[in-house]
Protein backbone atom coordinates (compact mmCIF):
# COMPACT_ATOMS: atom_id res chain seq x y z
CA UNK A 1 0.00 0.00 0.00
CA UNK A 2 1.25 3.45 -0.88
CA UNK A 3 2.57 5.52 2.02
CA UNK A 4 0.32 8.36 0.90
CA UNK A 5 -2.88 6.27 0.73
CA UNK A 6 -4.55 8.46 3.33
CA UNK A 7 -3.93 11.66 1.38
CA UNK A 8 -4.95 9.93 -1.87
CA UNK A 9 -8.26 8.90 -0.29
CA UNK A 10 -8.98 12.40 1.01
CA UNK A 11 -8.01 14.31 -2.13
CA UNK A 12 -11.04 15.99 -3.65
CA UNK A 13 -13.32 14.56 -0.93
CA UNK A 14 -11.97 15.86 2.34
CA UNK A 15 -11.08 14.24 5.62
CA UNK A 16 -13.22 13.11 7.54
CA UNK A 17 -15.68 13.10 4.59
CA UNK A 18 -13.66 10.30 2.95
CA UNK A 19 -14.70 7.86 5.70
CA UNK A 20 -18.42 8.53 5.33
CA UNK A 21 -20.52 5.37 5.45
CA UNK A 22 -17.74 3.15 6.80
CA UNK A 23 -18.72 2.99 10.47
CA UNK A 24 -22.24 1.53 10.30
CA UNK A 25 -25.07 2.92 12.40
CA UNK A 26 -24.23 5.38 15.18
CA UNK A 27 -24.63 3.86 18.65
CA UNK A 28 -25.62 7.09 20.41
CA UNK A 29 -28.04 9.88 19.58
CA UNK A 30 -28.50 13.48 20.66
CA UNK A 31 -29.66 13.71 24.27
CA UNK A 32 -28.14 10.39 25.40
CA UNK A 33 -26.44 10.47 28.80
CA UNK A 34 -23.03 8.86 28.51
CA UNK A 35 -19.94 8.38 30.62
CA UNK A 36 -16.42 8.87 29.25
CA UNK A 37 -14.46 5.66 29.76
CA UNK A 38 -11.00 5.75 31.25
CA UNK A 39 -9.28 3.47 28.76
CA UNK A 40 -5.54 2.84 28.80
CA UNK A 41 -3.62 5.02 26.35
CA UNK A 42 -0.01 4.04 26.50
CA UNK A 43 0.95 5.45 23.11
CA UNK A 44 -1.46 8.05 21.80
CA UNK A 45 -4.88 9.47 22.57
CA UNK A 46 -6.96 12.58 22.05
CA UNK A 47 -9.24 12.00 25.03
CA UNK A 48 -8.31 14.50 27.69
CA UNK A 49 -7.66 13.32 31.24
CA UNK A 50 -9.97 15.95 32.67
CA UNK A 51 -13.08 14.37 31.14
CA UNK A 52 -12.37 10.72 32.01
CA UNK A 53 -15.10 9.04 34.08
CA UNK A 54 -17.33 12.12 33.83
CA UNK A 55 -20.95 11.89 32.66
CA UNK A 56 -22.03 14.12 29.78
CA UNK A 57 -24.71 14.51 27.15
CA UNK A 58 -24.43 13.68 23.47
CA UNK A 59 -25.09 16.82 21.38
CA UNK A 60 -24.67 15.45 17.87
CA UNK A 61 -23.02 12.64 15.93
CA UNK A 62 -20.58 14.57 13.75
CA UNK A 63 -18.71 12.28 11.37
CA UNK A 64 -17.08 8.90 10.87
CA UNK A 65 -13.34 8.45 11.04
CA UNK A 66 -10.73 6.06 12.37
CA UNK A 67 -10.23 6.83 16.05
CA UNK A 68 -7.22 9.04 16.70
CA UNK A 69 -5.66 6.17 18.67
CA UNK A 70 -5.71 4.02 15.51
CA UNK A 71 -5.06 6.68 12.92
CA UNK A 72 -1.88 7.71 14.72
CA UNK A 73 -0.50 4.33 13.59
CA UNK A 74 -1.93 4.54 10.09
CA UNK A 75 -4.66 2.05 10.97
CA UNK A 76 -7.80 3.04 9.04
CA UNK A 77 -9.48 -0.39 9.18
CA UNK A 78 -12.21 0.37 11.73
CA UNK A 79 -13.72 3.84 11.36
CA UNK A 80 -16.17 4.78 14.10
CA UNK A 81 -18.64 7.56 14.87
CA UNK A 82 -17.54 10.74 16.59
CA UNK A 83 -19.78 12.78 18.86
CA UNK A 84 -19.78 16.29 20.22
CA UNK A 85 -20.56 15.87 23.91
CA UNK A 86 -21.47 18.49 26.50
CA UNK A 87 -20.34 18.55 30.13
CA UNK A 88 -21.56 20.74 32.94
CA UNK A 89 -18.52 22.65 34.10
CA UNK A 90 -19.41 21.80 37.69
CA UNK A 91 -19.09 18.09 36.85
CA UNK A 92 -15.55 18.62 35.55
CA UNK A 93 -14.09 20.99 38.13
CA UNK A 94 -14.92 20.57 41.81
CA UNK A 95 -14.39 24.25 42.65
CA UNK A 96 -16.54 25.65 39.82
CA UNK A 97 -18.82 28.26 41.43
CA UNK A 98 -22.52 27.61 42.00
CA UNK A 99 -23.27 31.07 40.60
CA UNK A 100 -22.31 29.76 37.17
CA UNK A 101 -23.82 26.30 37.40
CA UNK A 102 -25.16 26.54 33.81
CA UNK A 103 -21.69 26.97 32.28
CA UNK A 104 -20.73 24.08 30.02
CA UNK A 105 -17.89 22.61 28.01
CA UNK A 106 -18.12 20.69 24.76
CA UNK A 107 -15.60 18.42 23.16
CA UNK A 108 -15.53 15.60 20.64
CA UNK A 109 -14.97 11.91 21.40
CA UNK A 110 -15.11 8.73 19.38
CA UNK A 111 -17.59 5.97 20.10
CA UNK A 112 -15.16 3.64 21.88
CA UNK A 113 -14.74 6.18 24.64
CA UNK A 114 -18.42 6.46 25.53
CA UNK A 115 -20.86 4.21 27.41
CA UNK A 116 -24.52 4.78 28.25
CA UNK A 117 -25.27 5.47 31.90
CA UNK B 1 46.62 30.68 27.14
CA UNK B 2 43.11 31.18 25.94
CA UNK B 3 42.26 34.60 24.64
CA UNK B 4 40.08 36.62 26.98
CA UNK B 5 36.57 36.66 25.62
CA UNK B 6 34.92 40.02 25.21
CA UNK B 7 31.56 40.03 26.99
CA UNK B 8 30.55 43.57 26.10
CA UNK B 9 28.03 42.46 23.50
CA UNK B 10 24.57 41.20 24.44
CA UNK B 11 24.43 37.40 24.56
CA UNK B 12 22.90 35.83 21.48
CA UNK B 13 20.65 32.89 22.34
CA UNK B 14 19.55 30.62 19.55
CA UNK B 15 17.06 28.26 21.07
CA UNK B 16 15.28 25.55 19.18
CA UNK B 17 12.62 23.31 20.66
CA UNK B 18 12.33 19.54 20.32
CA UNK B 19 9.27 20.05 18.13
CA UNK B 20 11.18 22.29 15.75
CA UNK B 21 13.93 19.68 15.49
CA UNK B 22 11.26 17.07 14.76
CA UNK B 23 9.63 19.25 12.11
CA UNK B 24 12.95 19.81 10.35
CA UNK B 25 13.78 16.09 10.48
CA UNK B 26 10.42 15.03 9.03
CA UNK B 27 10.48 17.78 6.40
CA UNK B 28 13.99 16.86 5.24
CA UNK B 29 13.07 13.18 5.11
CA UNK B 30 10.01 13.98 2.98
CA UNK B 31 12.14 16.00 0.60
CA UNK B 32 14.82 13.29 0.43
CA UNK B 33 12.19 10.65 -0.31
CA UNK B 34 10.62 12.82 -2.97
CA UNK B 35 7.18 13.28 -1.37
CA UNK B 36 7.50 16.98 -2.12
CA UNK B 37 10.25 19.35 -3.16
CA UNK B 38 11.82 22.21 -1.25
CA UNK B 39 10.00 24.61 -3.54
CA UNK B 40 6.66 22.83 -2.87
CA UNK B 41 7.27 23.30 0.83
CA UNK B 42 8.05 26.97 0.44
CA UNK B 43 4.90 27.37 -1.66
CA UNK B 44 2.70 25.59 0.94
CA UNK B 45 4.15 27.73 3.69
CA UNK B 46 3.67 30.97 1.81
CA UNK B 47 0.12 29.96 0.91
CA UNK B 48 -0.72 29.09 4.51
CA UNK B 49 0.72 32.34 5.82
CA UNK B 50 -1.31 34.39 3.37
CA UNK B 51 -4.69 33.13 4.61
CA UNK B 52 -6.37 35.60 6.93
CA UNK B 53 -9.64 35.87 8.87
CA UNK B 54 -11.44 38.15 6.39
CA UNK B 55 -13.52 35.41 4.67
CA UNK B 56 -14.81 34.28 8.05
CA UNK B 57 -15.70 37.88 8.97
CA UNK B 58 -17.70 38.17 5.77
CA UNK B 59 -19.41 34.86 6.47
CA UNK B 60 -20.59 36.19 9.85
CA UNK B 61 -21.74 39.49 8.31
CA UNK B 62 -23.67 37.62 5.62
CA UNK B 63 -25.33 35.45 8.24
CA UNK B 64 -26.35 38.52 10.26
CA UNK B 65 -28.08 39.93 7.20
CA UNK B 66 -29.55 36.81 5.63
CA UNK B 67 -31.48 34.33 7.82
CA UNK B 68 -31.40 31.68 5.10
CA UNK B 69 -27.62 31.89 4.85
CA UNK B 70 -27.36 31.81 8.63
CA UNK B 71 -29.33 28.57 8.65
CA UNK B 72 -26.93 27.08 6.09
CA UNK B 73 -23.89 28.31 8.03
CA UNK B 74 -25.07 26.61 11.21
CA UNK B 75 -26.00 23.39 9.41
CA UNK B 76 -23.04 23.06 7.06
CA UNK B 77 -20.08 25.36 7.66
CA UNK B 78 -18.06 23.85 4.82
CA UNK B 79 -20.82 24.54 2.28
CA UNK B 80 -21.43 28.05 3.64
CA UNK B 81 -17.70 28.80 3.33
CA UNK B 82 -18.00 28.44 -0.46
CA UNK B 83 -20.12 31.61 -0.46
CA UNK B 84 -17.14 33.58 0.84
CA UNK B 85 -14.66 31.96 -1.51
CA UNK B 86 -13.26 29.27 0.76
CA UNK B 87 -13.30 25.73 -0.51
CA UNK B 88 -12.25 23.51 2.38
CA UNK B 89 -12.07 20.40 0.23
CA UNK B 90 -10.20 21.24 -2.94
CA UNK B 91 -8.36 24.48 -2.36
CA UNK B 92 -4.85 24.68 -3.71
CA UNK B 93 -2.08 23.90 -3.16
CA UNK B 94 -2.70 20.51 -1.57
CA UNK B 95 -6.19 19.69 -2.88
CA UNK B 96 -7.07 17.96 0.36
CA UNK B 97 -7.93 20.44 3.03
CA UNK B 98 -6.47 23.89 3.08
CA UNK B 99 -3.62 23.61 4.00
CA UNK B 100 -3.69 19.94 4.98
CA UNK B 101 -6.33 20.55 7.62
CA UNK B 102 -9.45 18.54 8.40
CA UNK B 103 -12.61 19.71 6.68
CA UNK B 104 -15.50 19.69 9.15
CA UNK B 105 -16.26 23.30 10.11
CA UNK B 106 -18.85 23.82 12.85
CA UNK B 107 -20.08 27.34 13.54
CA UNK B 108 -21.13 28.08 17.11
CA UNK B 109 -23.90 30.65 17.40
CA UNK B 110 -23.78 32.99 20.39
CA UNK B 111 -27.17 33.93 21.79
CA UNK B 112 -28.43 36.34 24.43
CA UNK B 113 -27.87 33.58 27.00
CA UNK B 114 -24.87 31.61 25.68
CA UNK B 115 -21.33 32.80 24.89
CA UNK B 116 -18.96 30.40 23.15
CA UNK B 117 -15.19 30.37 23.32
CA UNK B 118 -12.85 28.06 21.39
CA UNK B 119 -9.68 26.33 22.54
CA UNK B 120 -7.63 23.27 21.68
CA UNK B 121 -6.29 21.97 24.99
CA UNK B 122 -4.26 19.29 23.21
CA UNK B 123 -2.29 21.69 21.05
CA UNK B 124 -3.50 23.98 18.27
CA UNK B 125 -6.56 22.74 16.26
CA UNK B 126 -7.83 25.83 14.49
CA UNK B 127 -10.03 26.53 11.42
CA UNK B 128 -7.03 27.67 9.40
CA UNK B 129 -8.62 27.57 5.93
CA UNK B 130 -11.03 30.31 6.96
CA UNK B 131 -9.25 32.09 9.83
CA UNK B 132 -5.60 31.79 8.80
CA UNK B 133 -2.88 30.99 11.30
CA UNK B 134 -3.78 30.97 14.98
CA UNK B 135 -2.47 33.76 17.19
CA UNK B 136 0.51 32.87 19.37
CA UNK B 137 -1.47 33.09 22.62
CA UNK B 138 -4.00 30.53 21.34
CA UNK B 139 -1.28 27.90 21.31
CA UNK B 140 0.22 28.71 24.72
CA UNK B 141 -0.22 26.19 27.56
CA UNK B 142 -1.34 29.14 29.71
CA UNK B 143 -4.45 29.85 27.61
CA UNK B 144 -5.15 26.19 26.89
CA UNK B 145 -5.12 24.99 30.44
CA UNK B 146 -6.87 27.98 32.01
CA UNK B 147 -9.70 28.72 29.57
CA UNK B 148 -11.34 25.33 30.18
CA UNK B 149 -11.29 25.61 33.94
CA UNK B 150 -11.59 29.34 34.61
CA UNK B 151 -13.24 30.62 31.41
CA UNK B 152 -14.81 33.71 32.99
CA UNK B 153 -11.55 34.84 34.55
CA UNK B 154 -9.63 34.35 31.31
CA UNK B 155 -12.33 36.11 29.27
CA UNK B 156 -12.15 39.06 31.66
CA UNK B 157 -8.40 39.23 30.99
CA UNK B 158 -9.34 39.74 27.34
CA UNK B 159 -11.72 42.51 28.41
CA UNK B 160 -14.91 40.49 28.12
CA UNK B 161 -16.92 40.65 31.31
CA UNK B 162 -20.16 38.78 30.82
CA UNK B 163 -23.40 40.06 32.32
CA UNK B 164 -25.49 37.89 34.61
CA UNK B 165 -27.68 35.46 32.78
CA UNK B 166 -25.09 34.70 30.10
CA UNK B 167 -23.69 31.18 30.31
CA UNK B 168 -20.21 30.35 29.02
CA UNK B 169 -19.76 27.36 26.75
CA UNK B 170 -16.15 26.33 26.11
CA UNK B 171 -15.52 24.32 22.95
CA UNK B 172 -12.44 22.13 23.31
CA UNK B 173 -11.53 21.36 19.71
CA UNK B 174 -9.70 18.04 19.92
CA UNK B 175 -10.56 15.87 16.89
CA UNK B 176 -11.45 16.54 13.26
CA UNK B 177 -14.11 19.23 13.72
CA UNK B 178 -12.98 22.83 13.49
CA UNK B 179 -14.88 25.57 15.28
CA UNK B 180 -15.51 29.29 14.94
CA UNK B 181 -17.90 31.51 16.85
CA UNK B 182 -20.69 33.51 15.27
CA UNK B 183 -21.00 36.40 17.71
CA UNK B 184 -24.22 38.39 18.19
CA UNK B 185 -24.65 41.44 16.02
CA UNK B 186 -24.00 44.42 18.27
CA UNK B 187 -26.40 47.33 18.78
CA UNK B 188 -25.54 50.46 16.83
CA UNK B 189 -25.16 48.63 13.51
CA UNK B 190 -28.73 48.98 12.28
CA UNK B 191 -28.89 49.51 8.53
CA UNK B 192 -25.21 48.64 8.00
CA UNK B 193 -24.10 46.99 4.78
CA UNK B 194 -22.32 43.63 4.54
CA UNK B 195 -19.00 45.42 3.97
CA UNK B 196 -19.47 47.60 7.04
CA UNK B 197 -20.42 44.64 9.22
CA UNK B 198 -17.45 42.62 7.95
CA UNK B 199 -15.12 45.33 9.28
CA UNK B 200 -16.17 44.84 12.92
CA UNK B 201 -15.98 41.02 13.01
CA UNK B 202 -12.39 40.55 14.09
CA UNK B 203 -10.47 37.32 14.48
CA UNK B 204 -10.77 37.41 18.27
CA UNK B 205 -14.56 37.81 17.99
CA UNK B 206 -14.64 34.55 16.04
CA UNK B 207 -12.53 32.74 18.62
CA UNK B 208 -14.93 33.98 21.28
CA UNK B 209 -12.50 36.07 23.35
CA UNK B 210 -13.90 39.40 22.14
CA UNK B 211 -17.27 40.91 21.27
CA UNK B 212 -17.88 42.92 18.12
CA UNK B 213 -18.37 46.65 18.67
CA UNK B 214 -19.42 49.23 16.07
CA UNK B 215 -16.35 51.36 16.86
CA UNK B 216 -13.75 48.59 16.64
CA UNK B 217 -12.79 47.73 13.11
CA UNK B 218 -10.10 45.29 12.11
CA UNK B 219 -8.77 47.79 9.58
CA UNK B 220 -8.80 50.80 11.91
CA UNK B 221 -5.75 53.06 11.95
CA UNK B 222 -3.44 52.17 14.84
CA UNK B 223 -2.20 55.07 16.98
CA UNK B 224 1.41 56.06 16.36
CA UNK B 225 3.41 56.85 19.48
CA UNK B 226 6.52 58.89 18.86
CA UNK B 227 9.73 57.66 20.42
CA UNK B 228 10.62 59.35 23.70
CA UNK B 229 14.34 59.23 22.92
CA UNK B 230 14.50 59.19 19.13
CA UNK B 231 17.69 58.06 17.46
CA UNK B 232 19.53 61.16 16.19
CA UNK B 233 18.52 62.05 12.68
CA UNK B 234 15.53 59.71 12.57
Amino acid sequence: MSRSHHADKATGVGDPQCFKGEAGPAKFKAGDRVRVKDLPDIFYTRTMQYCRNVVCEVVIATHESPAAEDEAWDNCDNPEWFYIVRFKQQDLWPEYPDAYSNDSLQTELSERWLELV
Amino acid sequence: MAEKHNHDHAPMVEEISDFEVLEIAVRELCIEKGLFTIDDHRQFTEYAHNIGPLPAARLVAKAWLDPEFKKLALEDGVKASLEVGINWITSPPTDFGTPSDYCDLRILEDTATTKHVVVCTLCSCYPRPILGHSPEWYRTPNYRRRIVRWPREVLSEFGVILPEGVDVRVEDSNQKCRFMVMPMRPEGTEGWSEDQLTEIVTRDCMLGVALPHPDRKHNAKRPIHKAINPVHGH
